[in-house]
């Protein structure tokens, strides 16, 4: 087991590290007060960080991306957590994993402007009646030849107003519920299709969370995405990858960068004749957020690893969205506390740590939903899941056969 | 044009400093970083081999057990190879000796323009780019903050306290630009990964054929002889407006004397 981080990639990070504080971090606070990122200002960051190679890193090199591996993008993405969620989708890019799934001609159309920061996409899958049961949506796609007719709502959908297509999960199949389902790729400009309100929401200022409505939305064949049937299937692993980096990486790079700013406020600020970082309750705030930081960024580094090797890596991501997301809670809440009133002053990015990370317990599939993935495969799998030799086998205790009821 | 840079790897200076008790010298045992007073000369020198429109930029540097990382940086920014000496008999080197061993390399790679700092971070004696102009027999221009190149001329403004002096001089010539004259690039993605395979020549002081009694600790005409901890920095004062502030801030200048 090496730790050790090339030299390529430490320069790749120090770049980012830079430019996420020369170029990003002194727009944080004016699109935080504004509620918007003004249009030429995301244009100049795009176009800096495009020409230094650093726009859509995480898509391979076939595709004109940096074609970074797993553990390359998590280390990169963590960086990202050191400044807001739409300076990242503006200067680094967002493209999507699930857009891999195309075929070349859809590459051609799809993908590659995505890639070149030409065009955006946003994903969009939850309704106001389906959020964690991914499968219980009602957006319907009837057959009529020789395409589709797209009828249904969507609502939290980010970034909505900037992108200019939607992957869209509708049903194709009815009967068949989770393998009845398929993705599409849908124009904004196609008739039939309208943007509703932004959804305001507590933190991530910046960028917009939209309701979508599609009304009669016709698509050819050429607009599918993947095999029919399989759009459930591709949401469950292919925006793994998302949540791994988005939420996952960047979590921990958010709680990193918030016991930072802890840690040296610990040691700065006096009360009582001496350093707050010298009480100990201080120190046990600053004592469990390096040991969560450091926990949640091995288990994520994990997780890539598992997806470099090519194996199915979805438990793993599933254990990294809560422990990740969790930390950060845990993190940034000690956080404010270390600051005192200054922590709920917004004067201080603090609070808006505090209010961005909220969300990354609910989105990309709540907690509660990776814990039951977790569980059921523990059941299922056993020790492959946890043993550090993957085997377990261990000889059940005397008393296990009453326990499991078989008793004489 | 071809341009050789001095670029100095030094400690981290994020990370808190430690003195070898029994020399009173940085410990440079660490893993070493590129300095970013050097950072200014290798942007220089890209915009010039730029300007130019043709040539290339060469690093050379001295640091101990074979330190790359900070030419690697300078390397991804686009400098195409690297020249390192690094020898244990170096160790002690004084700046003169710094200076022998600097001119040395930088006299295998012909350049017609030497770049250095004005002054390193960790050292700053700002002494050593003049004794490697005076080693070469080069003319030597220091404080640069503007620099061109024509023909067979350098032409510098030249920093003063007052303002800048014109200064032209032939070349080759050794030139040391001050922090802030341009705006160093970041190595992009692509810069970053050529780097790797860009070519460092790492030599000694035998391939150099210095007399190794010249440098080190045995050639050193300077020694540390005490190293006292400076002074803490006052807290300063915090002015809250209360409808008075510049009456209290012009009274303060005043009590400086500055007004
Ligand atoms: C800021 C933001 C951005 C978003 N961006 C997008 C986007 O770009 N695209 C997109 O498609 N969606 C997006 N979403 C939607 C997001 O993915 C959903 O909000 C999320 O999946 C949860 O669904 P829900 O809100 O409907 O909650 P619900 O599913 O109603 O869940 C409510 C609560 O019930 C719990 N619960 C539900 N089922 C179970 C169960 N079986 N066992 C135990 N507990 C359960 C949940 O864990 C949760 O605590 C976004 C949401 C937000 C807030
Ligand atoms: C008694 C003594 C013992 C020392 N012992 C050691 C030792 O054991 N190990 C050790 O590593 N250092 C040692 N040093 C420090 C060392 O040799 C300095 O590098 C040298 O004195 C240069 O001085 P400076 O940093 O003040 O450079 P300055 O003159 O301030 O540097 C100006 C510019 O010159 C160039 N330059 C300077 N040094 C280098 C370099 N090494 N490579 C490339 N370019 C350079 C850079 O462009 C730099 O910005 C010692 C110094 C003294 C006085």
């Amino acid at each position: 087991m090496d730790f050790t981080v090339s030299e390529e990639m430490t320069a790749l990070l120090e770049t980012v590290r830079r430019f996420i504080a020369a170029e990003l971090a002194p727009l944080e606070h004016e699109v935080e007060e504004r509620g918007v990122l003004a249009p030429e200002v995301a244009r100049t960051i795009f176009e800096k960080s495009r020409a230094l190679g650093l726009y859509a890193m995480n898509v391979p090199g076939r595709f004109g991306g940096g074609g970074l591996s797993a553990v390359e993008t998590v280390m990169v993405e963590e960086q990202f957590g050191h400044t807001t969620d739409i300076l990242v989708r503006r200067a680094f890019g967002n493209v999507y994993e699930v857009l891999f799934a195309a075929d070349a001609a859809q590459t051609e159309r799809w993908l590659l402007p995505c890639v070149r920061g030409e065009r955006t996409a946003s994903i969009a899958i939850t309704e106001p009646d389906a959020g964690s049961d991914a499968a219980g949506i009602t957006t319907r796609a009837e057959r009529v030849a020789p395409g589709w007719r797209i009828n249904g709502a969507k609502h939290f959908i980010s970034d909505a107003a900037f992108s200019d297509f939607f992957v869209v999960s509708a049903v194709t199949d009815p009967p068949k519920r989770s393998r009845g389902i398929s993705l599409f790729l849908v124009d904004k400009a196609a008739p039939g299709v309208t943007i509703g309100r932004d959804q305001p929401m507590m933190g991530l200022r910046g960028t917009s969370h939209h309701e979508l409505f599609f009304d009669g939305v016709e698509v050819g064949d050429e607009h599918l995405l993947g095999e029919e049937g399989t759009g459930y299937a591709q949401v469950l692993a292919t925006l793994g990858r998302v949540r791994l980096a988005q939420v996952g990486a960047r979590s921990v790079g958010k709680a990193s960068h918030v016991l930072d700013l802890m840690t040296r406020h610990a040691a700065a600020r006096r009360q009582f004749g001496q350093a707050i970082g010298e009480f100990q309750m201080v120190q046990q705030l600053l004592a469990d957020s390096v040991i969560d930081v450091n926990a949640a960024r091995l288990l994520v580094l994990r997780a890539a690893w598992e997806l470099d090797a090519g194996r199915d890596a979805r438990d793993w991501i599933a254990m990294v969205k809560v422990h990740a997301s969790e930390a950060l809670g845990r993190v940034v809440d000690r956080a404010v506390q270390v600051f005192g009133g200054m922590g709920y002053c917004k004067d201080l990015s603090i609070e808006r740590y505090y209010r961005d990370a909220r969300v990354a317990r609910i989105y990309d599939g709540a907690s509660e939903i990776h814990r039951m993935v977790v569980a059921r495969d523990a059941l299922r799998s056993g020790a492959a899941l946890f043993d550090s030799m993957g085997s377990g086998g261990w000889a059940p205790e005397p008393h296990a056969a009453t326990a499991r009821g078989g008793g004489r | 044009m071809n341009v050789v840079v001095c670029v100095k790897q030094i400690p981290d200076p994020a990370a808190p400093p430690s003195l070898d008790p029994a020399t009173n010298t940085l410990n440079r045992s660490g893993k070493l970083i590129l300095d970013d007073s050097d950072a200014y000369g290798v942007e220089m020198a890209l915009q010039l081999v730029d300007a130019a429109g043709g040539g290339e930029v060469t690093l050379v540097s001295m640091a101990p057990n074979g330190e790359v990382s900070g030419l690697r940086t300078a390397l991804a920014m686009g400098a195409a190879k690297a020249i390192l000496v690094s020898d244990d008999v170096l160790v002690g080197s004084d700046a003169l000796g710094t200076a022998k061993v600097l001119a040395a390399a930088i006299r295998r790679a012909a350049p017609d323009l030497v770049l250095a700092a004005t002054e390193s971070t960790d050292g700053y004696t700002g002494t050593t780019p003049v004794q490697v102009a005076e080693l070469l027999g080069f003319p030597s221009v220091t404080f640069a903050k503007k620099v061109e190149v024509s023909g067979s001329t350098v032409k510098v403004q030249r920093q003063t306290e007052a303002g800048f002096d014109e200064v032209e001089s032939p070349l080759p010539a050794v030139v040391t630009v001050t922090a802030g004259v341009v705006e160093p690039r970041y190595p992009s993605f692509k810069g970053i990964m050529a780097a790797k395979s860009k070519p460092v020549e790492t030599l000694t002081v035998a391939d150099l054929g210095i007399d190794p009694s010249e440098v080190g600790a045995t050639g050193a005409r300077q020694a540390i002889t005490s190293v006292t901890a400076a002074e803490a920095r006052q807290s300063g004062e915090i002015v809250v407006d209360e409808g008075d502030a510049h009456e209290r801030i012009i009274q303060f200048l005043e009590q400086l004397k500055v007004l």
